[in-house]
């Protein structure tokens, strides 16, 4: 009794450990990869392909959320196991990512360098390190600037609602904010624009270095572009412009529905978001047209290859595939995510797109111009943790809790401390 | 117990055939020796492995600086404790943290007691009742959490709507501190009542009924005998509940993380100004947001170490009160 007891013990904790350590070889001999991915990558129908023309593969998506994906993600590098083979890391997170980069493969042992000039340079140098000799991920998609207004709300307000005319009505952000005034004064019970937050960070994505020069030292205290696009978004909040919502929370879904904010920034992913959001009452009456204060990049990934995948020459060659300029132009088709690489978003095709939702809007052409004249931003190492710091200050102005001066000289010292 | 069991099964084999088996009287003699560790044996193994191991490697971790990623990054000492009682989120947090097990530990319990009471006074449907004041803790918390998330939505939420009728202003409910705090406790109460009540009624049956008739005969009111009787006895339990809702309570994480719109955007800090970031909250933050798993470790600690010592003091005052034996 007892020995069997002992013996179905063992035997049981040798199938969990066999378990855990599950290969990634299949029992019909195919070689298993897995993606970890968030949100919509557009990948679906690639991948059915892919498999049909490499019948030795057999992929698998695992999708969450992207703050649980960062989190699970950096837990399992710090385990040594459980990651997928081909991992997403997005623009904000990449550089915190990078910082531990012996845990990554270095894409530029399979080649990865021969391809650097698909991407738009920026690009590139953000999935790299070691001043380009180590490749740490692939660009996918990029986020470059639009804006998102309601034409029914511009109307009531007796604004212009053409979006040609509505781009000539803010080419600042100091004019945006002036559009704010009109607005407010004309429809009082209508909240501008979603949250201040999104206005900060699309004015700093427009700079060229934000919390970080472009050697990693800390420089926010100093640079008087993070104090004015600070200012100017609290400034929206003190006047009770804008909504005071979390970005993309349950709440902002319910405020799109409602229509109870009439602008938001949205780079070229944020469609989506918006479009689900609103539903279909909504169709027709948001558009796109381009953001004040020119271009910028905000969001956008890269695929990157754990150094614990059994695989790694296979799971290159998927991303490198996944990646490519043809594979970019049809996932733009399919779900609008903006591709990265110059020689698609030129493309006459892709120029061509318009988002019927958003009263057909050329977003083809909107983003590409936009991504045409886009500075990119210097992502210091510490950005992701800077970076909320001064979001959660915009919060409080939004809510009342803390003058415009206060909530900066709090923010500072919190990000002088996270920065350390 | 198994001494008893143990003589009955081992004496007719020494009587019957005690020259002939050895053999066998060596094993039963084993069988009564060891097999009672053998079968205790599991829960310590797991133990060990997921109790014991984890609370001792955090502590070797929170002597370090330790990146969640990179690991090690050399030994520091008390450093990062030394860092930790100068740390005002820390204690921010700490506040935070006991405000909301008061505001909803006492209130649920003493609601649960009374919910007990009323149960065990034989109402019709019993089955009914009882099942139904367990439902709420069978729900996931994230459901409870997503629900009540949108009750208290400061634009669009039914409580502010119902404030509204009578006409309350609408209040921000993320925003003021004493607001988010009572929402959060809102929420681990309407959890956590069901829960305990059952485990009073439970215990409450067992409570002799002929104490209850000779104290109705000597014309004791229902309330005289809520407290002389019905409390004093069902002591145990009492103890019980509130030491496993200290335990539950400063742990407080699922509720107030999912009230918080941030949690989802990667930039959780339990409010703009950490007005309901808990302990762990905090450790979250720490750990797995800023990826100093040091600190993190440093923040578990201290929360083991509160634990046990409002754990304790609770332990106490509820004996006293509850009357002694």
């Amino acid at each position: 009794m007892s020995t069997r007891l002992v013996g179905s013990v063992a035997a049981t904790l040798v199938m969990v450990l066999a378990a855990g350590c599950g290969g990634s070889s299949g029992a019909d001999g195919k070689i298993e990869l897995s993606l970890g991915l968030f949100s919509d990558f557009g990948y679906d129908k690639l991948i059915e392909e892919y498999q049909a023309s490499h019948p030795n593969l057999k992929i698998e998506q695992r999708k969450v959320k992207m703050e649980q994906h960062n989190t699970q993600l950096a837990t399992q590098l710090a385990g040594g196991r459980g990651a997928a083979d081909i991992v997403a890391l997005e623009e904000g997170v990449v550089s915190q990512f990078r910082a531990s980069k012996d845990k990554f493969v270095n894409l530029a042992e399979y080649g990865a360098k021969d391809l650097k000039d698909q991407w738009a340079a920026w690009k590139w140098n953000q999935g790299t390190a070691d001043g380009g000799e180590f490749v740490l991920g692939l660009g996918t998609d990029m986020g470059s600037l639009g804006l998102c207004y309601r034409r029914d709300l511009f109307e009531a307000a007796k604004l212009p609602t053409d979006r040609e005319a509505v781009a000539k009505l803010w080419p600042t952000w100091a004019d945006y904010a002036k559009v704010a005034d009109q607005f407010t004064a004309a429809t009082p019970n209508v909240k501008f624009v979603d949250t201040g937050r999104n206005v900060y960070k699309a004015i700093l994505d427009q700079t060229e270095e934000g919390y970080f020069a472009k050697d990693d030292s800390y420089i926010a205290e100093k640079n008087d572009k993070v104090k004015t696009a600070f200012e100017t978004a609290a400034a929206l909040g003190v006047k009770q412009q804008t909504g005071a919502l979390e970005p993309f929370s349950q709440e902002w879904n319910v405020a799109l529905k409602q229509g109870s904010f009439a602008t938001t920034t949205c780079p070229a992913w944020a469609l989506a978001l918006i479009k689900a959001g609103a539903g279909d009452a909504a169709a027709g009456k948001w558009d796109v047209t381009t953001a004040p204060g020119g271009g910028g990049n905000w969001g956008g990934s890269f695929l990157a290859i754990p150094k614990q995948g059994k695989h790694p020459k296979e799971a290159y060659e998927l991303a490198k595939w996944l990646t490519a300029p043809e594979q970019q132009k049809r996932i733009f088709k399919e779900t609008g995510n903006l591709p990265s690489q110059p020689k698609v978003y030129q493309d006459a095709e892709v120029q061509a797109t318009v988002n019927e939702y958003f009263n057909s809007a050329p977003v083809g052409k909107i983003f590409a111009t936009s991504a045409e004249s886009l500075k990119p931003t210097y992502r210091g190492t510490k950005d992701s943790k800077v970076g909320p710091v001064f979001a959660t200050a915009l919060t409080r102005v939004e809510q009342g809790k803390q003058s415009t001066a206060e909530a900066w000289t709090q923010a500072l010292k919190e990000a002088t401390d996270a920065a350390k | 117990m198994t001494a008893v069991r143990t003589e009955t099964e081992a004496a007719p084999a020494v009587s019957v055939s005690s020259s002939k088996e050895p053999k066998r009287f060596r094993l039963s003699h084993w069988d009564a020796k060891y097999t009672p560790y053998l079968i205790i044996a599991p829960f310590f193994v797991v133990f060990g492995i997921f109790g014991l191991y984890p609370l001792l490697y955090t502590a070797w971790v929170s002597l370090h600086e330790w990146q969640l990623i990179d690991g090690n990054q050399g030994f520091v000492g008390l450093a990062n404790y030394a860092e930790l009682f100068g740390d005002p989120k820390f204690w921010n947090a700490l506040v935070n943290t006991l405000s909301l097990f008061v505001l909803s530990t006492v209130p649920q319990l003493l609601a649960a007691l009374g919910l007990a009471a009323l149960l065990d006074r034989g109402l019709r449907g019993s089955a009914f009742w009882r099942a139904g004041v367990l439902l709420p803790n069978v729900i996931s918390v994230a459901a409870v959490a997503l629900v009540f998330a949108q009750f208290f939505g400061r634009d669009f939420g039914i409580v502010n709507f119902l404030l509204g009728l009578v006409g309350i202003d609408p209040v921000d409910w993320r925003a003021e501190t004493w607001a988010s705090h009572l929402a959060v406790s809102t929420m681990v109460m309407w959890r956590w009542t069901g829960y305990n009540a059952l485990l009073y009624l439970a215990a409450m049956q067992s409570v002799p009924r002929d104490m209850y008739e000779s104290a109705t005969l000597d014309g004791a009111s229902r309330w005289r005998m809520f407290w002389s009787i019905t409390v004093p006895s069902i002591r145990p339990t009492i103890l019980f509940t509130v030491v496993t809702s200290t335990i539950g309570g400063l742990q407080l994480f699922a509720e107030p993380a999912l009230f918080d719109p941030g949690f989802a955007a990667n930039n959780s800090t339990g409010g703009s100004d950490r007005q309901f970031q808990t302990l762990v909250l905090y450790m979250y933050e720490k750990g797995f947001r800023l990826f100093d798993a040091g600190y993190a470790a440093t923040v578990a600690w201290m929360l083991f170490v509160v634990v046990l010592l409002v754990a304790i003091v609770n332990f106490t005052l509820t004996r006293r009160i509850a009357g002694k034996e």
